[in-house]
């Protein structure tokens, strides 16, 4: 399939800074697609630069099989959400909302009908005459989105819209988000730092970091077999077991973990004997224990520290080899175990593989 | 422990506050009560009390026409300034930093100079490029003085004005013209209005620059001044308590429109 937005080769950088280096990315028709990255890693460039508010030192981006790289942004068929949602204050959420839709010559007509349509989905109807300086934080977001849909771009930008509203309010955004994603069946361009929010709500992550792309796929893809110890940091909580490897034996690799012998899955990389390499174990793969396990690695530890968060308990255990690792656990798991030597076990399955950068370097 | 000591710099700034309010109100109560006074001259007891003076006023057809010369010199000098004024604006915040304060200075150098100063400057100006005395002049001279105010009162605007908003705008598909039309200028619609409100205050108000640029059709100042000089009478008070009245009356509801607009 065609995708509908291509980077080719872009490279944008401020004096002597690079914000974006060398991007090649393709987004697919339909897809609910995030930039996930720290501050500064170029995600709000790339999507500025596809919304025509900054023009790329070289390369070239594509739009609907244009080129659009040097079109100014009134000419080209995206619209950006912003993060703090920039509305009109002097105009009604339901001018805000024909904005788009009068410059672009609509009769009056046709726009009372869309801008009703798009009111009703977000079930803002009898806010239409209100300005936006009476609506609730929740409520301008939405007013915000759907001024930017009105006039059917071809992808909706999103530049961390989430990040004024407060956690709840956030969760049911995110939700909601998605399933207007769905409904509208718009490509959707979402820009976040928030690794959660990228988790939730997207068929796509592209994780970047110093204006490169670190790695794409989706989020189970990403959480499960990180490439690099960049995205196994920044995506969910991790235990890095830095280790030599000892031998390979097809899909399994038996690494020596600071004494300890690990047998680790499959990663993308093929590990020679000797070589440094790093065993992403995530915390809620750990399993504890009074008993000897049956899984395929184990190591004898003890608890040194115990948090109790509701629904699951934050452990910090040092294992036999003075390492520590977390782990995550149901309360009732750990009910029994007080301050004596346990178990720790996690399978084979539940870790990849990935190159130690620090030895590579 | 309560102070049971009395908060005497608490009490001294509240009988400060009144003593100066007292100082300031004492001679425009004076003013507008010697208005109806039913007598020649100007001095106290009033004695007997009379809207003559005011009848008189208003039908004076020099009056009127002081009036209304005032009020179209100021409505010219409040659309060039303002115009003036919020492009000057506008550059200040597309500028980088260094030159946003170089152009401010030079915007609001009016402001601060003395009204000698400028008045004498300008007519010197004038007459160098043989224009005529008179009504251009004093317009011009008009606008001068009010373009810093409308440059600073939109310029706090402006900056207060989220960045995205413009870009938004654009966006959603309005061209650098559109935008400032149907976004800016409604979001400065509140700053430029009270701007207005002030520069049309500033013209009516002026005498120094109007006396040295006009020609021989008096303004409402120049009038009240001819006529002091032919000595004091009831009926300039009464000029001065409608001038008075009106302006104030103006400035509020001009103080109050903005203040609305500008909680919204």
């Amino acid at each position: 399939m065609d995708p509908i937005v291509t980077f080719e080769n872009v490279t944008k950088s401020y004096g002597t800074f690079l914000a974006v280096e060398d991007l090649n990315l393709e987004i697919e028709r339909g897809k609910f697609v995030t930039l996930l990255g720290p501050s500064g890693c170029g995600k709000s460039t790339t999507l500025r630069m596809l919304g025509g508010f900054e023009v790329p030192n070289s390369g070239r981006i594509m739009l609907s099989g244009k080129d659009v790289t040097r079109v100014p942004p009134n000419k080209r068929n995206v619209n950006i959400v912003f993060q703090d949602y920039a509305l009109f204050p002097h105009l009604s959420v339901a001018r805000n909302i024909a904005f788009g839709l009068e410059l672009k010559g609509h009769d009056k007509k046709q726009i009372h009908r869309r801008v009703s349509e798009l009111l009703e989905l977000v079930q803002l109807q009898e806010f239409a005459h209100r300005i936006p300086a009476e609506l609730s934080g929740g409520q301008r977001q939405r007013v915000a989105l759907m001024r930017a849909l009105a006039p059917d771009p071809d992808v909706l930008l999103l530049d961390e819209p989430l990040s004024a509203l407060d956690a709840k309010l956030r969760q049911q955004m995110q939700m909601e988000l998605k399933s207007i994603q769905k409904t509208t069946g718009k490509t959707f361009l979402f820009v976040t730092h928030d690794q959660e929010e990228a988790l939730t709500m997207s068929d796509q992550i592209v994780v970047m970091n110093k204006g490169k792309i670190e790695q794409m796929g989706d989020p189970t893809a990403l959480y499960s077999q990180p490439s690099s110890t960049f995205v196994a940091n920044f995506i969910g909580e991790t235990n890095l077991l830095r280790s030599k490897v000892q031998s390979v034996n097809g899909d399994l690799t038996a690494v020596d973990w600071q004494g300890i012998t690990v047998k680790a899955g499959p990663g993308a990389l093929l590990p020679q004997p000797g070589d440094s390499i790093n065993v992403v174990l995530r915390p809620e793969s750990i399993k504890c224990s009074l008993s000897e396990p049956s899984t395929t690695n184990k190591a004898k530890g003890r608890i040194r520290q115990r948090v109790f968060k509701g629904n699951h308990t934050s452990l910090m255990i040092e294992v036999a080899n003075g390492a520590v690792l977390n782990a995550l656990v149901h309360p009732s798991d750990i009910a029994q175990i007080g301050d004596q030597d346990i178990w720790v076990g996690w399978n084979t399955d539940s870790t990849t593989l990935i190159p130690d950068k620090h030895a590579a370097e | 422990m309560r102070n049971l000591v009395p908060d005497f710099p608490r009490a001294a700034l509240t009988a400060f506050y009144w003593a100066f309010l007292f100082y300031l109100l004492l001679p425009l109560t004076l003013m507008m009560a010697l208005s109806f006074k039913d007598a020649n001259f100007v001095s106290f007891p009033i004695g007997n009390l009379t809207l003559d003076w005011y009848a008189k006023v208003i039908q004076d057809k020099q009056f009127l026409e002081a009036c209304l010369y005032s009020i179209g010199i100021a409505a010219a000098s409040t659309l060039a300034a303002t115009i003036i004024g919020t492009w000057i604006a506008m550059l200040i915040v597309a500028e980088g930093i260094r030159w946003q304060v170089v152009i401010f200075a030079l915007a609001v150098l009016p402001a601060v100079v003395p009204g000698m100063i400028s008045a004498i400057s300008l007519r010197i100006f004038i007459s160098t490029i043989d224009m005529p005395t008179g009504t251009g002049a004093i317009i011009l001279g008009h606008t001068v003085h009010s373009v810093p105010f409308v440059v600073v009162m939109a310029l706090t605007r402006l900056r207060s004005m989220p960045k995205n908003m413009v870009d938004a705008a654009r966006d959603l598909g309005a061209d650098n013209i559109v935008a400032f039309l149907r976004v800016t200028l409604p979001y400065l619609a509140p700053a430029l209005f009270g701007g207005m409100m002030f520069c049309v205050l500033l013209s009516i108000d002026d005498f120094v620059r109007t006396f040295f640029l006009g020609g021989y059709r008096a303004t409402l100042p120049m009038l009240i001044f001819a006529k002091v000089q032919g000595g004091m009478s009831p009926e300039i008070n009464a000029m001065a308590t409608l001038v008075l009245v009106v302006t104030t009356s103006f400035g509020l509801y001009a103080e109050f429109i903005t203040r609305r607009a500008r909680t919204r």
